[in-house]
Parts: C-alpha cells; sequence; structure tokens
C-alpha cells in the first residue's frame, strides 16, 4: 500500500472495483475449465509443495483416493461438482438412475406445490431431464463431459439444484430454521444464499441437497486443523457414500478411489 | 440462444396474461428484445395509487443467469426512500439476490410492493451525492442491503469513516 487513501466523493470507486472483480472473474474462467479432466491425485502434492501442513495432509489423502477433478471455483463449484460426479456414476448404475429420475421427474411438482412460478422453473427442469435423460442413454463420458463444460447446459443444471435445495429447506423449514444464521427465516436465507448464482454452499446446502435426492457424499475437508489426517463427513450421517468430493476453504473438488 | 428464448417466452407471457397494473409496451421492443419499457400504475390502496410510472429494462447475453439492468425513466421517477432522482432502485433482487427463476414479471411485482410499503414519500438519504457520481448502470453500483436502510457503499464507506481507517481501494 502506497500513500494513504484519501476519500474523494467526486470519483466513482465501485466501478473500479467491480471491474477489477470482473477480471479477476475472467482469469479463473480462462485458467480452469468448469468440469476439469481427470489427474492423479499426486498433483495435489506437487501444488502444495511449499506448505507443510497441506503437503502432509495430500499424502495422507493418497491412501484412500487415486484421482481428482477440479472444478471451476465459481461459487457454483459444489453443485456442479456434485452434478457431474453423481451422473458420471448413473452412467454404469441402472436401478440407481431408475431411482433418481423417478424422484427428478417428480421434483418439479414438489417446487410448484411451494410456490416457484411455473413459467421459470419448467425451462429448468426440461434441461435437467434433458441431460439425465441423455445420461440414461448411456452416452458417452466425454459427452457428459462437454455438456458440464458448455457454460449454457451447465448453469440450467446448477440452477435447478439450487433450486431443489431451497425447496427442500423451504419444505423442512420448521427443522432447518434452527441451523439458519443471521436473524433471517428460512425462505430469506434461500432467496439470499442458495438460489441467487454464484453463492457458495456450507453443510445446510450439502444436507439439503443430499436429503432432497436421497445421494449419499462424503466430503473430505483439507484444512488447518491440527493433525494431519484429513477428516471426512458423509452425508445423509450413517450412510455409504456414491460420490466423494473434496472441499479446501471454499472450494469443492471431485474426488475418485 | 437462451436468452431470446428465455425472453421470447417472458414477453409473450406478459403480453398475453398481464398482471393487474403492469403493462409491457411490446411495440416499442426491438429485433433482439434486449430492451423492455413496462408501465407500472401505483397500487390502489398504497400513497402512489393513481401515479403512473415507467420501468426500462436492459438484458445482457447472459440473462438470465446475470440480472437485468432496472431503472425509472419517463416523467415520473416515484418519490420513494430506496428509489432515486435518477430513476435507480436499491433492491437486492436486481443484484446481489438476483436468481435465474426470476422473471420481468416478479421484478415487476416486487417494485409495485416495494413502493406499495412505503409510508411516505422522500428521497434517499445520499440521494444528492449518489446522482452525481453514480454510473449510468445501477449494476455497477455496490448496492448495501440492511434491513429497511439501503445504501450506495460509497456513502456507507463515507459513513464509517472510510479514509481514517486507510483502506485503499
Amino acid at each position: 500500500m502506497s500513500s494513504e487513501f484519501k476519500y474523494d466523493p467526486e470519483v466513482n470507486y465501485d466501478e473500479a472495483t467491480m471491474a477489477q472483480q470482473r477480471q479477476i472473474e475472467k482469469e479463473v474462467a480462462t485458467k480452469q475449465q468448469l468440469i476439469g479432466p481427470q489427474e492423479d491425485l499426486s498433483q495435489l502434492e506437487m501444488e502444495f509443495a511449499e506448505d507443510a501442513v497441506y503437503f502432509q495432509k495430500t499424502k495422507c489423502l493418497q491412501k484412500k483416493y487415486s484421482h481428482m477433478r477440479r472444478t471451476r471455483g465459481d461459487g457454483n463449484c459444489f453443485y456442479r461438482a456434485f452434478c457431474f460426479a453423481y451422473f458420471e456414476t448413473l452412467l454404469h448404475n441402472r436401478t440407481e438412475y431408475d431411482r433418481f429420475k423417478d424422484i427428478a421427474a417428480r421434483s418439479k411438482e414438489m417446487l410448484l406445490s411451494l410456490g416457484f412460478p411455473q413459467f421459470t422453473l419448467e425451462d429448468f427442469h426440461d434441461v435437467f431431464m434433458e441431460v439425465l435423460e441423455k445420461v440414461g442413454s448411456q452416452c458417452a463420458l466425454d459427452d457428459l463431459l462437454d455438456t458440464f463444460n458448455d457454460q449454457g447446459h451447465s448453469d440450467y443444471l446448477v440452477v435447478y439444484l439450487r433450486l431443489l435445495v431451497s425447496g427442500h429447506l423451504q419444505k423442512e423449514d420448521e427443522f432447518y430454521s434452527n441451523f439458519v444464521e443471521g436473524g433471517r427465516s428460512v425462505q430469506e436465507f434461500c432467496s439470499q444464499e442458495v438460489e441467487p448464482m454464484g453463492k457458495e454452499s456450507d453443510h445446510i446446502h450439502i444436507s439439503a441437497l443430499t436429503a432432497a435426492t436421497g445421494v449419499s457424499i462424503q466430503v473430505e475437508y483439507l484444512d488447518r486443523g491440527s493433525d494431519d489426517s484429513v477428516i471426512g463427513h458423509v452425508f445423509p450421517e450413517g450412510t455409504t457414500p456414491q460420490i466423494y468430493l473434496l472441499y479446501k476453504p471454499g472450494h469443492y473438488d471431485i474426488l475418485y478411489k | 440462444m437462451a436468452m431470446e428464448k428465455r425472453l421470447q417466452k417472458e414477453l409473450q407471457a406478459l403480453v398475453n396474461d398481464p398482471p393487474v397494473g403492469i403493462k409491457v409496451d411490446a411495440d416499442q421492443i426491438g429485433q433482439n428484445l434486449s430492451e423492455w419499457l413496462v408501465n407500472v400504475d401505483g397500487a390502489p390502496g398504497s400513497i402512489y395509487n393513481g401515479e403512473k410510472f415507467q420501468l426500462q429494462f436492459k438484458f445482457g447475453s447472459r440473462y438470465p443467469f446475470e440480472s437485468p439492468q432496472v431503472v425509472f425513466v419517463g416523467p415520473n421517477i416515484p418519490v420513494h426512500p430506496h428509489v432515486y432522482s435518477n430513476g435507480h432502485i436499491c433492491l437486492s433482487i436486481l443484484t446481489d439476490d438476483w436468481s435465474p427463476a426470476l422473471s420481468v414479471q416478479s421484478v415487476c411485482l416486487s417494485v409495485v410492493s416495494m413502493l406499495s410499503s412505503c409510508k411516505e414519500k422522500k428521497r434517499p438519504p445520499d440521494n444528492a451525492i449518489y446522482v452525481k457520481t453514480c454510473s449510468k448502470n445501477p449494476k455497477k453500483t455496490r448496492w448495501w442491503y440492511h434491513g429497511k436502510q439501503c445504501y450506495h457503499s460509497e456513502y456507507k464507506t463515507s459513513l464509517l469513516g472510510m479514509s481514517s481507517m486507510g483502506i485503499n481501494t
């Protein structure tokens, strides 16, 4: 920081700040695909070569997992990582596919009954079901990857999952109201922290999405916790995980055993 | 293209089945649908009863994933604590809380509801300085939504005495 800041009421600081923010978003977008290719987990170790705590923890992580896929840090990474990792497993699991397709098909009525506008909901549901059909036709993995990396399609999927989370939270309003911070109602929380694009996900979002879809996930938390181990949480508790995500503060990637 | 397809659908619905007090001027809308004018009536029973307003919507190519730019235009800008005299509106769904599940119709209804809950016609406390320094595009303002209060960020930072904190923007 060079000279001391002096507030000048004639200057528009907002534009400068926001231009800088857009520039950062653009850089992130050119560097990282929405869903990246599968890579060896040892790549992560190299990333943290300079950081003893994280380095040790990635070593530990490699005992349980072999590969990872990076996702773009655009605030939607949890939804996109969840959706891709799960759809990838559905390519080879007909029973699970049929179960989920039924839930997905019926979810639209659930959301409509909660008062979501049919008009906009329909579009997102339609595209979600279209992509699910594609998974059902056992399309090639590369084909699925292309769909998730096409922002147009990909964001429709993210929106639909956001609405599912919002719907579930509102349906179970009494329970979740205990976990909403800042003296807000569940509905306010949903319109501020769930439905808008780019709003990051926390335990409450993960808990709602896994409950709404009946999909079990394990999240490995890579943070500065005290010992060398990486703590894994299964949502919902006590279930057998179908997909694995890696959490580094503020970001989710996909893990493979 | 997603944006045009979606706007086409929204326009059709607003023309065929408009909510009470909201009327889109379909003839004004150009070929690519990127700019609309919507006529909005002050709600009966509110202090804006009988007044007529006009909202201008501008849509970017990332709509509905990014919010539209919405301002009051024309001869009658409502006098309201969240509406600046240049037509800019401080309403969270227009920036931070925008969701792709919202629409032109839901924005109009939120604006009418914002007007209807007002008991006294007055401008925002920071109107003069904001109108003087703001960008033409209200989305380029960092709004602070704080309960019933609403500020643009420079007003807030000047309130907080930001200069004394030596923060470098």
